[in-house]
């Protein structure tokens, strides 16, 4: 209880001073994501020509849950690290730090996903019954934003070098996961081997409710949920035998 | 003599070596066993690189012993006195004082309830809602104190930190801190002057290279300590 407490204004605080580091403030939530997507527009539908309407509503869908994803795990990777010094002053549960980074870019991505169904709407995509399934994408989604922000956070301190792996992994799973281009054409075997990928699954079926209007591949979904959940069980496994070594660290 | 608060049994503290691939570790504190009494001030005394540092975080459950164990009579909530954790220099002086209550502990209402005695107490006036960024480094470590002075402890630990800012609020943040352990805390006091262990301390431990050397009273402790040649 004072866990979630903690939690919740951490995070909180983590916001308000970050929008308080700028002049526009917490307006950057919205444009930064906006002139990421914007930069994927331009390249990938202006300049090479994807004619396809769906295009946009396809690529903004993919961009905004995948960003989300991304930020936890990148924000989570520093946030045992730079809480080293905290950690050597007084006693506190190691989850806190990496589940503050999930919860203040999930706070984040809220705002951005209220402009993303405005955006849809007015493209023609209204909601519709299948928007009942969207908390379970959520939920999914959540589970393994967790799970990858655990993980990096478990790892960084330890081998601090990895930071730099990061970035590209995660650029490396963007383009893996179907969120600029569709996997569908993709051919065997590497067709197979994306369904080990939860992410294709978290994304598919946010399209399937947000673009085309359906329910989304219950299968599908629930293959990334069983996966995440995995990845997840690690992780706590993970952070939890490490915890004793981090105040040890030198930073 | 009643059952000791905290006991110490032989335990041991290792740190591994530099960043690098293959370095081996070694023994901050190699062997210590002490005795932690209901209302007692012990003085931690010994050369810098002893382990007293390490020994402190240890008694307060932030290090986990590598090898020996302690044993609390009952659950204890044992703290290092630490001014100014998790600050942040963007939020209001009363974001971070509800945030570093709640990191030593407190409950948020319960935090919530003390931040006028906190903002009487630093003396910050209208400062209170400004980022921390506008304050002077003296009333950071004024509102840094006032929120710590607000946990409440079964064992503080205190590392040479015994007052903060200028003459006048250095007396009285001192002259509160020797109340308050002269008024029945249990405290561990880690400091390198003589004057202050005499002053405060009912007991003292002489920590040499990670092993205990003496406890016992504090005018024989310490005797004994200075009249041993440093090593090295």
């Amino acid at each position: 209880m004072r866990f979630l407490e903690l939690l919740w204004f951490s995070a909180y605080a983590e916001l308000k001073a970050e929008s308080a580091r700028s002049y526009l403030g917490f307006l950057w939530w919205l444009l930064e994501p906006a002139m990421f997507m914007a930069v994927f527009w331009v390249v990938f539908g202006l300049v090479l020509g994807n004619r396809d309407p769906d295009f946009i509503p396809f690529l903004l869908v993919g961009l905004t849950f995948w960003q989300w994803l991304k930020s936890c795990i990148t924000h989570g990777s520093h946030a045992i690290w730079l809480n080293i010094p905290l950690m050597r002053q007084v006693r506190l549960p190691v989850l806190l730090f990496p589940l503050t980074a999930v919860l203040s870019d999930t706070v984040k991505f809220a705002f951005i996903f209220a402009v993303l169904l405005v955006i849809l709407w007015s493209l023609g995509h209204p909601p519709g019954w299948a928007y009942l399934a969207l908390p379970l994408v959520f939920a999914v989604e959540l589970l393994l934003g967790c799970a990858g922000a655990l993980i990096a956070a478990a790892v960084v301190p330890f081998v601090p070098d990895i930071r730099f792996v990061i970035e590209n992994a995660m650029m490396a799973l963007m383009f893996l996961s179907g969120v600029v281009f569709s996997l569908a054409s993709l051919p065997e075997p590497y067709a197979a081997w994306m369904a080990f990928n939860p992410v294709v699954g978290i994304i598919e079926s946010a399209r399937d409710i947000l673009m085309r209007g359906q329910w989304p591949d219950w299968l599908l979904l629930a293959k990334a949920g069983i996966g995440s959940l995995v990845v997840l069980a690690f992780a706590v496994v993970l952070i939890m035998r490490l915890a004793p070594r981090y105040p040890k660290l030198a930073v | 003599m009643a059952a000791p608060l905290l006991r110490l049994d032989h335990v041991g503290v290792a740190y591994q070596g530099v960043r690098r691939i293959g370095s081996s570790g070694y023994w901050a504190v190699e062997d210590v066993s002490l005795e932690l009494h209901e209302g007692e001030t012990l003085g931690l005394i010994g050369r810098n690189g002893a382990g007293k540092s390490t020994l402190l975080r240890v008694i307060a459950g932030i290090l986990r012993p590598d090898r020996g164990r302690i044993v609390q009579a009952r659950p204890l909530r044992i703290q290092m006195l630490a001014l100014g954790l998790g600050f942040v220099a963007h939020l209001s002086g009363r974001d971070n004082a509800i945030m570093s209550g709640m990191l030593l502990g407190m409950a948020r209402r319960e935090i919530e309830q003390r931040l006028p005695a906190i903002r009487e107490y630093a003396e910050l006036g209208d400062f209170f809602e400004q980022p921390l960024n506008c304050y002077s480094s003296g009333m950071v470590l004024r509102l840094g104190f006032s929120v710590a002075m607000q946990a409440e402890p079964d064992v503080l630990l205190i590392d040479e930190v015994l007052g903060v800012g200028d003459a006048e609020f250095m007396e009285k943040s001192g002259g509160d801190l020797r109340r308050r352990m002269r008024s029945g805390m249990t405290c561990v006091l880690v400091s390198h002057q003589d004057g202050t262990i005499a002053e405060l301390c009912s007991s003292a431990a002489w920590l040499e290279s990670g092993r205990l050397v003496a406890q016992g009273p504090v005018a024989k402790v310490m005797a004994d300590y200075h009249a041993a040649a440093p090593r090295g």
